[in-house]
């Protein structure tokens, strides 16, 4: 098998690729808004002024960011093999699963 | 609606959901021409279902959830809050999106790309395993409240 089967082999479809890098940098940004928001009494104040309540305006950050970033990456060539896809959707899972309870355990 | 109805719809939706995203997984691992379009409506299920269980949830949460708030965090087990409330809620946001990436990822080419059948069945396993989570901090939470009212009652 040569390089080039192998790498097309390991490959996913543009969108499937960019949604999944679009979920991992997501999952990231939403432990890192929790602790920010958690923290910081004006950025949570900001976030209960948008909607009404933060977790609403959090929740509709996290849906935009991920739709909006899965849409420009999908229309890029990423060059990424599946399984480093793979790696992103599962460890940011892990990572912002971490953080969020982390914090709260803390 | 009633308050408790609306409550009880939101596990409702998510052991759903679960339930959708385990036949997703075993379609996934038997992957066929012959079954693709039936493991495709499953995850379109499952995201659907896990929509509706944040949109109840959320409303919920939103509306009514201040007043059990204010028991938990006066009862005996204030971390039902402090910590699986508050867990939860931020982490909902997670099985959200990526239970609606499983369609997308199940739209690709599961039945001749390992790989691509590899990132399913992650994906839906991910989803079972932060839905289990997740009935179980309910299962925390509904419980901190009643131990506040029972701390009252003697």
């Amino acid at each position: 098998m040569t390089t080039s089967q192998t790498s097309s082999a390991d490959a996913v479809s543009a969108k499937v690729t960019g949604y999944g890098i679009s979920y991992a940098i997501t999952s990231i940004l939403n432990a890192l808004l929790v602790i920010l928001k958690e923290s910081n009494e004006s950025v949570h104040g900001l976030l209960v002024a948008i909607t009404g309540h933060h977790w609403i305006t959090h929740g509709l950050l996290d849906v935009i960011v991920f739709v909006v970033l899965g849409a420009v990456l999908s229309r890029r060539d990423m060059n990424l093999s599946g399984n480093t896809l793979i790696t992103s959707v599962v460890g940011s899972t892990i990572l912002s699963g971490l953080i969020v309870v982390g914090f709260f355990v803390l | 609606m009633s308050k408790e109805l609306i409550l009880m719809l939101h596990p409702t939706f998510g052991v759903l959901a679960m339930i959708a995203a385990v036949w997703v997984f075993v379609e996934t691992m038997n992957v066929s021409d012959a079954n693709i379009a039936r493991l495709r409506q499953a995850s379109v299920l499952t995201a659907i279902l896990i929509w509706l269980a944040y949109i109840v949830g959320g409303y919920w949460y939103v509306v009514f959830y201040g007043g059990d708030k204010a028991i938990i965090k006066a009862g005996p087990w204030p971390f039902a809050h402090g910590l699986f409330m508050e867990t939860k809620e931020h982490l909902f946001f997670m099985l959200l999106l990526l239970a609606t990436f499983l369609p997308i990822a199940a739209y690709g080419d599961v039945v001749k790309k390992q790989v691509t059948k590899k990132l399913v069945l992650w994906t839906s396993a991910l989803v079972v395993l932060m839905g289990l989570g997740m009935e179980g901090a309910g299962a925390i939470i509904s419980m901190g409240v009643k131990v506040a009212l029972l701390a009252k009652m003697i």
